[in-house]
């Protein structure tokens, strides 16, 4: 049951939070408790799925239901979750070596099923939680602290590929303007299909490069500068595609953050289901009983209707 | 005769399965017991596949069996391919326009099998033609040559219901349709009960009709097949996917999650046919995963919810799973995997079957987590296992491991209508109402009552936990829950009695035992009886459970007969149960008979070779079958 007046403290849990201090991850998690808050979510109706790394204990910092998954495997997690119980409003705090790297087959999947989840990125381009290996996201040539030599790999745009798998709502924000984040991920969970949150996280640890001073004297708001980042037919789409995928490759100099993509013309797979299933969201696989004391719903009659096709007489 | 067999072969994707689903439908029809194996590459077009049925008068399960009775070709290749597959006196129907095609210009033909085939030729004095396998097969062998010509059959057709060539030549495979039944004396009336069934109404089925006619007036020739016991009513005609899928349509499954794969992914394909429960507000969403890690993912996701949730797949996709099975293991979430054998390692046999896997599945995933395993010899325990799988899930809180193989998978057999009064549904312990200070992982009792997430906060992590589901590390703590999970070992020890884990066929004072599980059952049920005909007295052990093992009975054979007296049986190379039955009874196998060939092993192979071990022989490696 929600709560009459929800603080920011009701969705703190009672483990101790382990991160390192002035980790990035802290204005994640405080931005979260303040938005749970403000929404007034229900704890019980609310699902915090993590992956492996750092990010993955937020799942045991709030106070809500809780699945710490698998390295990579969160969003598979996630998705059964929401189609068994549709109701659930389900959020995922993932790393981005986790979502990029071993996980990048399912972030592209759920793209393209518009399911309702909300993806929170912690992205921090380094494996922080074995010490510090370059993430997807770190540069090509880009030396951290404890990289024996520079990262040879280049980075993935996660905009870029976002837009490309299909989201619906795409963002970046900023762990230590918690304002801002907390503002994006009021939308993204209001918004009905797959929301993705590119959230830069500084680590402290790890990171000598990617510090709040860097992310400080870079990062500006692209909805101050005017974008306006909706589309809400077919044709819109793909303009405003093309455009935020221009604005995502700027990640020198100057670092946009804000509302990439917004795309309210795609059915969710939820409605997608529906279509097929017409009882579907109201009566979802969690909630259908299953059995009558003891029995199978089906009887005998229902049976050999149902499965006709297979079944003949012996007529000799 | 009170059974008869057939090979219908072609050409991959040239109507043969549909032909095999008429004439399994129209026997059925008329109360034969019927057992069709379907065996192919893994292909989409041109390459050698065959039926290979066995029809059975009498009320018991068909075996596999060579040599076959009739064996119908539809291309050259059939007729080389199969050529010493026919039994004496038995019929061969082939067509007459390819009499002068040559072994060595089949294309499709795979070399290694061409050479094998054409130093027997030499050896019998065939010069490699159809028409000198044909005569070879009459002269040497009593084989009665039904060589017809498919292209005048094909033209009356076109007269008679008026379609162009094009479209006449794909009722080649109809053909054989109706040579298998002039020559059975199949009634017309269940023919066209049978070609309705798969074709409905419309232009595809009056063809069919018209043509089987037209090529039973062209067939002469009788096989006689005794009336069958069974004089009414209902039967099951199904493959082994479809028998899993409707079993957990009737357990209560509300989620299958799957990614495609030979031979599992039929499965859920029936599922999603049949997605909408009885017409009504129930439903089971089928997930097609971007592959088999995120189907796992899924299906545990679901499970979290309280939707009980399966997978359904084969070994390379199993491989994936398995992390994702500890942690179903280490969460004590209810999952069930449906697992089709194929032949492995790797790729391996991707459309042949085999029982490989054993091992993988009883040790999947690192670190330590109960869970059971169970495995199914025919479409009537598959049906009632699947159901059983579901409820084990529940009652354990673990994961499933459902054995199937591919021979089954694919093979049509009849079987009895399920009385779905029958199916039990047990959920285990649940949570009853507003539990206040809930905990997952109580650790008071081994099996801690479930909630499901949406009804209560709680924490559900890969790591160690403790009872609120939160990481700890501590020692203490993860003795206590080492302990609370590994107890439900013998929770399932306990709640599985023995009695559910085998079946015991044959003689009760046997001079042999036969150890086998899976798609062995039919054959060996076969291969004992036709002993005992020879003054063999044999039983037959049929393991239905790995997880829990069926220790008592094992131990009390092993005592009472010796290990000289026990042959296992199995499709694969080591004779994976030998491990089995050492690990949980401490008693060595000695003797055993394997096959790995890809191929179900056919009964009459199976009684030669245990005669070979009465003779002293210690290991027989089959590999019968094309």
């Amino acid at each position: 049951m929600a709560l009459k007046h929800a603080s920011p403290n009701d969705f703190r849990s009672s483990v101790w939070n382990d991160w390192c201090p002035g980790c990035g991850n802290f204005g994640i998690v405080a931005a979260m408790y303040q938005m749970l808050a403000e929404l007034n979510v229900d704890p019980e109706k609310t699902v915090i799925v993590s992956g492996i790394g750092c990010s993955g204990k937020t799942a045991h910092f709030i106070n809500a239901e809780g699945v710490h998954t698998l390295h990579g495997r969160s969003l598979p997690f996630a998705e059964g979750i929401k189609l068994s119980n549709p109701e659930l409003n389900v959020i995922v705090n993932v790393g981005d070596g986790d979502l990029l790297g071993i996980g990048a087959g399912h972030f592209v999947a759920m793209g393209r099923r518009n399911m309702d989840i909300t993806v929170l990125m912690h992205d921090n381009t380094v494996y922080a939680l074995t010490k510090g290996q370059a993430a997807p996201t770190l540069k090509r040539g880009e030396q951290t602290k404890s990289l024996p030599r520079p990262n040879m790999q280049d980075a993935i745009n996660p905009i870029g590929l976002a837009l490309a798998s299909g989201y619906t709502f795409i963002a970046r924000s900023y762990s230590s303007r918690i304002k801002h984040l907390k503002e994006i991920i009021r939308q993204a969970i209001e918004h009905r299909g797959s929301a993705f949150v590119d959230v830069l996280q500084p680590c402290v640890t790890f990171d000598d490069i990617h510090t709040y001073d860097y992310y400080n004297k870079r990062v500006y708001d692209i909805q101050e500068n005017g974008w306006d980042p909706l589309a809400k037919n077919e044709q819109e789409a793909v303009q405003k595609a093309t455009q935020a995928l221009v604005k995502s490759y700027s990640m020198d100099e100057r670092i946009p953050i804000g509302v990439f993509y917004r795309n309210i013309s795609v059915p969710t797979f939820d409605e997608r289901l529906n279509e097929r299933l017409p009882y579907y969201i109201k009566n979802p696989p969690a909630k259908q009983p299953i059995e009558k004391d003891g029995n199978a719903i089906i009887d005998q009659e229902i049976f050999e209707n149902t499965f006709s096709d297979f079944i003949t007489e012996i007529v000799r | 005769m009170k059974e008869i067999r057939y090979i219908l072969g072609g050409p991959q994707g040239g109507g043969l399965e549909t032909s095999s689903q008429v004439l399994s439908w129209a026997f059925a029809r008329e109360g034969y017991n019927v057992m069709s194996d379907r065996e192919y590459f893994s292909n989409i077009k041109g390459r050698h596949s065959y039926v290979h049925a066995t029809i059975l008068s009498e009320n018991d399960t068909p075996a596999l069996a060579y040599p076959v009775n009739v064996l119908g070709a539809m291309d050259a290749e059939t007729v080389f391919t199969h050529s010493y597959d026919v039994a004496e006196g038995g019929y061969m129907i082939y067509n007459r326009d390819e009499s002068q095609v040559k072994v060595v210009s089949v294309a499709s033909m795979e070399d290694e099998y061409k050479e094998i085939l054409m130093k027997k030729f030499s050896e019998s004095g065939i010069s490699g033609t159809i028409e000198s396998v044909a005569d070879y097969l009459a002269r040497e062998r009593k084989i009665n040559i039904i060589g017809l010509s498919y292209r005048e059959l094909l033209g009356e057709l076109q007269k008679s219901v008026n379609v162009i060539a094009a479209q006449a030549s794909r009722y080649v495979s109809s053909i054989l349709i109706g040579a298998v039944a002039a020559l059975t004396g199949l009634n017309e009336s269940s023919l066209d009960y049978a070609l309705q069934r798969r074709f409905k109404s419309g232009e595809v089925y009056e063809h069919n009709l018209a043509f089987s006619k037209i090529v039973i007036k062209q067939v002469k020739g009788s096989i006689s097949l005794d009336k069958p016991i069974m004089g009414g009513g209902k039967r099951l005609v199904v493959s082994g996917n479809d028998a899993v899928a409707m079993a957990k349509v009737v357990g209560g499954l509300r989620f299958q999650s799957y990614y495609p794969i030979t031979p599992a992914a039929d499965e859920s394909f029936t599922l999603e046919e049949y997605e909408r429960i009885g017409g009504g507000s129930d439903s089971i969403v089928v997930f097609q995963a971007e592959d088999e890690i995120g189907a796992i993912a899924a299906a545990i996701g679901s499970s979290l919810t309280g939707a009980r949730s399966a997978s359904a797949t084969s070994g390379p996709g199993f491989d994936l799973m398995t992390e994702g099975l500890g942690w179903a293991g280490i969460n004590e979430v209810p999952v069930v995997v449906t697992y089709y054998q194929r032949g492995g390692p790797s790729t391996g046999q991707p459309t042949r079957g085999g029982q490989s896997d054993l091992l993988s599945a009883v040790f999947a995933s690192h670190g330590e987590y109960p869970r059971i395993v169970i495995a199914s010899g025919d479409h009537e325990e598959a049906f009632w296992d699947t159901i059983d799988a579901l409820n084990f899930a529940d009652m354990f809180q673990t994961p499933v491991i459902h054995l199937v193989d591919k021979f089954l998978a694919n093979t049509i057999a009849s079987m009895p209508v399920p009385q779905v009064s029958n199916a039990k549904i047990g959920r285990g312990k649940l949570v009853a109402t507003n539990l206040e200070h809930y905990k997952r992982f109580d650790y008071s009792s081994s099996i801690s009552p479930r909630a499901f997430l949406g009804n209560y906060v709680m924490w559900y992590t890969g790591d160690e936990h403790n009872e609120t589901g939160h990481i700890t590390e501590e020692s203490k703590n993860r003795v206590m829950m080492m302990k609370k999970r590994m107890s439900k070992i013998n929770d399932i020890e306990a709640g599985i009695p023995e009695s559910r884990r085998y079946s015991l066929y044959g003689e009760e004072k046997p001079d042999i035992v036969l150890l086998g599980w899976g798609f062995v059952k039919g054959s060996a049920l076969r291969a004992i009886r036709d002993l005992k005909v020879e003054g063999i007295k044999a039983s037959y052990l049929h393991i239905r459970s790995f997880i829990p093992f069926p220790k008592e009975i094992i131990t009390k054979i092993f005592r009472e007969y010796g290990a000289d007296r026990i042959i296992d049986v199995e499709h694969n190379y080591e004779g994976q149960t030998g491990f089995l039955v050492a690990m949980n009874t401490g008693n060595m196998v000695k003797r055993r008979i394997l096959k790995y060939t890809g191929r179900p092993i056919y009964s009459n192979e199976l009684a030669v070779a245990v005669k070979r071990i009465i003779s002293g022989s210690t290991e027989e490696v089959l590999d019968l079958g094309s």
